[in-house]
Parts: C-alpha cells; sequence; structure tokens
C-alpha cells in the first residue's frame, strides 16, 4: 500500500505523481491549442476552466456549484454511514456465526455484484422519487461490500489470539470487543474504502432519478444538451470528491486505527 | 511486483496511435459497405422499410438499423461517425446544432400533434390546475419545451409546478405512486398513464396556433451526405414511400410496426395517427422547410431559432453558442431531387 510505504520514499513519490498530473493536463492542453481534436469531443481545459468558472459564479440552472457537490455528499454520505452501521455488526455476526452466515450468505452474494442500476423501477415504486430512494440505491450498493469485507476480518484474526484468550478466561463478549474487534477493525476499514468506491459509482445512476441538483444530474442533464464542456467538468469533480473521501477515509483509519498494519 | 514502466508507456502509445489512425482513416468509395440509420422507439411509418427491407433494397448495400433510447445519445453516435441518418426531435437538434455537431437537417419525418401529450389524472380538469401538483418530462426533449410552452399559453406560473425529470420507463411507477400528477410525453409512453387512470389535457399540435412548432426530422452527417447524395435522395424517396402505405393503410401498418417495436397495438396505432406527414413536396413550401431561397423565412428554421431561445432561457445553451440563423444546416436539395425525379 503506497501510503503506508516506507517514509523516506513519499517526498519522491509525491512528486512524480504531481509531475505526471502536470504532464496530462498539459498535453490535453496542447491537443486543445493546435485544435487536433473537435472541441466537442474533448473540451481542451482551458474551455473547461472558462465553463467552471461561470458556473461558479451563476450555478449551474441557478443552483450554486457548492450545492450540487454537497446535495451529491450529502446523498452519498448518509448512505455509507447506513452501510457501515448495519453492515459491520451483520458481518461481523456472519463471521462469528456459521449458522448466520450460512442462511445470510446467498443473499448477500445475489446481491453484491447485481448492477444497482437494475433496482431503479423497484426503488422509485417502494420508495418514491424524492431522497430516499436515492440514498437506498447507493445504501445497497455500498452494504454488500462491507458485509462480506467485516465477515471475513472475524475469520483473518489469528488464531493464536483466541487461543490466549480463551486461556486467560475471557467472556464471549469479551472476546469479541476485545480481541476479535480490535484485530479485525483494519481490514473493515479496507472494505469500507472499497465499498465507498463503489457506492460513489451508483451515484450517477442515484440521480437519474427525478433528480434537480447533484453532480451525477449535472453530468447527465448537460449531455441532453450536448453540453460536453460541462459533463467534462462534473467528472472532475466527481473524480476530485471521490478522491477527497478515501483520503478522509485513510485518515480515520489512521487515527482510530493506529496498530494496522504492525504485525 | 515489479514496475514496468516501459511496458506501460508502449501499451499507452499504441493506444493512441490507433485512435488517431482510426479518425484520420480516409473512406472514399462509391459505395458505403452499410447504411447505419439510428432510430428510436417512437411508432413510425418509416419502420415499414426497416420490416421489409425496401431501404436495403434502394440502397444496394444492407442497412444496419440501431436504436436509442432518446435523440440525444443517437445525435453523440452520429458525431462519433457510428450512425449516419439519424431521426430525432426538435430540440435534440436545436442544442446540437449550436453546440456544432457536424450534421444537416435534410426533412421533417412528422410534425407532432396528439402523438406528445400533457396527460394528467383525471381529477386535473384544465393546464392552469396543474399549479400546486408535480409534473414529469424529459429534460431536453421536445416534450419539455412543449410544455413550458403550454405553461406560457395557459398562464401557469412555473414556480408553482414541481417539474420532474423521469424517463419515460420510470414514469408509469412514479404515477402509480402518486409521485406525479401529470406528464407531458411521447407516445406510446402516454397510453399507459391514460389506461391508468389519466385523460389527455392537450397535444402539442394545440400549440402551432401560438406559433410553437414540435416536429421530428431527418438528420444526416455532413460526411455522408458529401459522400454519397444519391443515397440521401435514395432515403427521401423510400421514406416517402413508407408514408403512403402507412397512410392507405392506418390500421394494417400500426399491427405491423407495434410488432416490430414490441409495442401495444393501442398505444402504438394512437401515436402514428397523432402526427401529420406533409409529403415532401409540400414540405419545400414555406410553411415547412422552404425550397432553399424561402428556406430563412420558412416556419421550421423560425421555429429553431424559437427553441434555441427557449433553451438559452432555461440556462442550457450559451447565446454565443446559438446560430443567428438555423436556415443554414437546412439543406431542401435532396428533398427536391427526391420529390421531383
Amino acid at each position: 500500500m503506497t501510503f503506508r510505504g516506507p517514509k523516506q520514499g513519499r517526498p519522491l513519490g509525491v512528486a512524480i505523481s504531481v509531475i505526471s498530473v502536470a504532464a496530462f493536463v498539459g498535453l490535453w492542453y496542447v491537443c486543445g491549442r493546435l485544435k487536433l481534436m473537435s472541441t466537442l469531443i474533448l473540451p481542451p481545459p482551458q474551455e473547461i476552466w472558462i465553463s467552471a468558472v461561470e458556473i461558479f459564479q451563476d450555478g449551474y440552472h441557478h443552483i450554486p456549484l457548492w450545492q450540487h457537490v454537497g446535495i451529491s455528499l450529502g446523498r452519498a454520505m448518509v448512505a455509507f454511514f447506513l452501510a457501515v452501521l448495519v453492515g459491520v455488526p451483520l458481518g461481523l455476526a456472519m463471521g462469528l456465526s456459521q449458522v448466520l452466515s450460512s442462511a445470510l450468505e446467498p443473499f448477500v452474494q445475489f446481491f453484491r455484484p447485481l448492477p444497482k442500476i437494475a433496482l431503479i423501477p423497484l426503488a422509485i415504486l417502494w420508495l418514491g422519487i424524492g431522497e430516499v430512494s436515492k440514498i437506498f440505491l447507493i445504501f445497497l450498493s455500498t452494504l454488500f461490500t462491507v458485509v462480506v469485507g467485516s465477515a471475513a476480518s472475524v475469520k483473518s484474526v489469528g488464531e493464536g489470539k483466541i487461543r490466549l484468550g480463551a486461556a486467560l478466561g475471557a467472556t464471549r463478549f469479551q472476546m469479541v470487543w476485545r480481541i476479535i474487534l480490535p484485530a479485525s477493525l483494519p481490514e473493515i476499514f479496507t472494505s469500507v474504502r472499497l465499498a465507498v468506491g463503489v457506492g460513489w459509482t451508483t451515484l450517477i445512476a442515484s440521480e437519474m432519478v427525478a433528480a434537480e441538483s447533484g453532480m451525477g444530474w449535472m453530468v447527465m442533464n448537460a449531455s441532453s444538451y450536448m453540453r460536453t464542456d460541462i459533463v467534462m467538468l462534473g467528472i472532475i469533480l466527481l473524480g476530485l470528491a471521490g478522491y477527497l473521501l478515501d483520503y478522509l477515509l485513510v485518515v480515520a483509519e489512521r487515527v482510530t486505527v493506529p496498530w494496522a498494519g504492525r504485525e | 511486483m515489479k514496475n514496468r514502466p516501459w511496458l506501460f508507456l508502449a501499451i499507452v502509445l499504441v493506444f493512441l496511435i490507433g485512435l488517431a489512425s482510426t479518425a484520420a482513416a480516409p473512406a472514399l468509395a462509391d459505395a458505403p459497405k452499410e447504411v447505419r440509420l439510428a432510430f428510436l422507439n417512437g411508432p413510425r411509418p418509416w419502420i415499414l422499410g426497416k420490416i421489409d427491407g425496401s431501404f436495403d433494397q434502394a440502397f444496394g448495400v444492407p442497412v444496419k438499423w440501431v436504436r436509442f433510447p432518446s435523440g440525444p445519445p443517437a445525435l453523440a453516435a452520429l458525431a462519433a461517425g457510428e450512425v449516419d441518418i439519424v431521426r430525432v426531435g426538435s430540440v435534440p437538434v436545436t442544442s446540437s446544432l449550436a453546440r456544432g455537431l457536424p450534421f444537416k437537417v435534410i426533412a421533417l419525418s412528422g410534425v407532432i400533434d396528439t402523438s406528445e401529450r400533457l396527460v394528467a389524472k383525471n381529477s386535473i380538469k384544465t393546464v392552469k390546475e396543474l399549479e400546486g401538483h408535480s409534473v414529469a418530462t424529459v429534460a431536453g426533449s421536445t416534450a419539455h419545451y412543449a410544455l413550458l410552452a403550454a405553461f406560457k399559453v395557459h398562464g401557469v406560473d412555473i414556480k408553482n409546478v414541481k417539474l420532474v425529470n423521469l424517463n419515460p420507463a420510470d414514469q408509469l411507477a412514479a404515477w402509480k405512486r402518486g409521485d406525479i400528477d401529470a406528464s407531458y410525453i411521447w407516445g406510446p409512453a402516454w397510453h399507459d398513464l391514460e389506461q391508468d387512470g389519466g385523460h389527455t389535457l392537450l397535444g402539442s399540435g394545440a400549440l402551432n396556433k401560438d406559433g410553437y412548432y414540435l416536429f421530428n426530422a431527418f438528420v444526416v452527417s455532413n460526411d455522408f451526405a458529401e459522400k454519397y447524395p444519391d443515397l440521401v435522395v435514395k432515403f427521401l424517396e423510400v421514406f416517402q414511400k413508407t408514408v403512403d402505405r402507412y397512410q392507405a393503410d392506418p390500421d394494417g401498418s400500426a399491427v405491423l410496426i407495434a410488432k416490430e417495436l414490441e409495442q401495444g397495438l393501442e398505444g402504438a396505432k394512437l401515436t402514428l395517427a397523432g402526427l401529420v406527414y406533409p409529403s415532401l413536396t409540400e414540405q419545400l413550401k414555406v410553411e415547412w422547410l422552404g425550397d432553399g431561397a424561402t428556406t430563412a423565412n420558412s416556419n421550421i428554421a423560425k421555429s429553431f431559432g424559437d427553441q434555441a431561445a427557449f433553451l438559452v432561457e432555461q440556462n442550457e445553451l450559451r447565446a454565443k453558442d446559438v446560430p443567428e440563423s438555423y436556415a443554414p444546416f437546412i439543406d431542401t436539395s435532396f428533398l427536391k431531387k427526391a420529390a421531383n425525379p
């Protein structure tokens, strides 16, 4: 994992990343300047910048840009929070109980790879066209990855630790709270990071349902009018927000599970 | 893992070269390998030509029919060179031309009368009564434009209406739950809503007297029109024949078209009957596209301008992108040849 790489390698790594991004944007800019491609098919960075400034000042559809970003992040965060709240205990329980695991496994494995876009008609019928159905779609796409990851994390707890706990006379509750949970947390964090990545991709699908704001909606709406400049701006914002979410999770992991990766 | 930056770079380079060469590949030939026609789900007479292969026969090369859920992706495919001729609504044509897509309008495929309708729950009796209710439509479509035009004509304050952007396929579910009280949508989608406790408040044709024209057009990529003008003329000739056949036997044609598109017969029949089909000769009048000399003053050229102004008002297009006139994008030369062989 690059985030926990050797300390002396990091400044160099960051420099290479910065140069590679700068080179990419530079090449893209030059392609635009030399008109190698129609600006409709690949809008150059300068055009996207102009649109970004316009939208930043006047909003898109009279809604300020920060609100589009905010509402998408809000929908996603609520869904992620609920998925962790439900998924981690459920996954741990499945990891601990063979019966529960056998009972739920078919459902989890059925829903996890299911393209959530297929559930749109049902989500509308069950939950309507408001915020609930949008959050539900993101929640579903996040939940099962968290469940699977949490269940697997229990199995990865070292046999030695469990024996040690048993030898010291730990109760079942103590065993879970003091030994299994702390040892599983690093893996749970990894599964949440994966799940957030998956959930973020469902954002566009969820905002196809009667949305009037949000980054995913902005991209979809602009594409109906061939506003490829706004489409690209939306894609860049979606990517950056996804990056930021992942970074926040990495920080949260370092703070709450400082023992991660030290075994 | 061992890093292999050179391998990665080589792959990227090969990919880019491949991309560049496909974009630049010249394709000069007397006839194309195939003609690619883009169609939407709406039942239309030209589908008769899909069923019996009359386009293939006229062209002398096979036709590839490509289905799209709505106009904008079909036009995006046209811009990418994936399709040659598209039947599409007037609003996507307006926005795409403003954004510089390389195509021209060659004919009207039909003028919308009752094939697109504002359908509301039975308890809502007039357009004005929609205030305080939720109305669904598809953003950027002819129906969306017609809905806002209907609001203007009937004095509905848009601030008092909740507009909901929903795909036709998702509208019935929202309608059944009571999340939407009305919808402006094309056929046969409105037929389902009418079957489920809805009724028509108005059809788009009712807006003509106030100067709002909604229509479908055939557009052809500049590339194809330049290379194969004869095929474009042949296309229009066959199109007119399918319209003639439909008009000679509307019910029999509807059965065939509904079957081909896998749709309910009743909705297809009503949708087909809900369009006006000016003949190729009629289309050359100033009332429609004009004959080239009169095109700048034609109703259709003006209507494109109105729709562009509407899209600017809606903040969908930038005023600086909108052309001064849409007449230069209307090419009636094919129409003339097809109308007077």
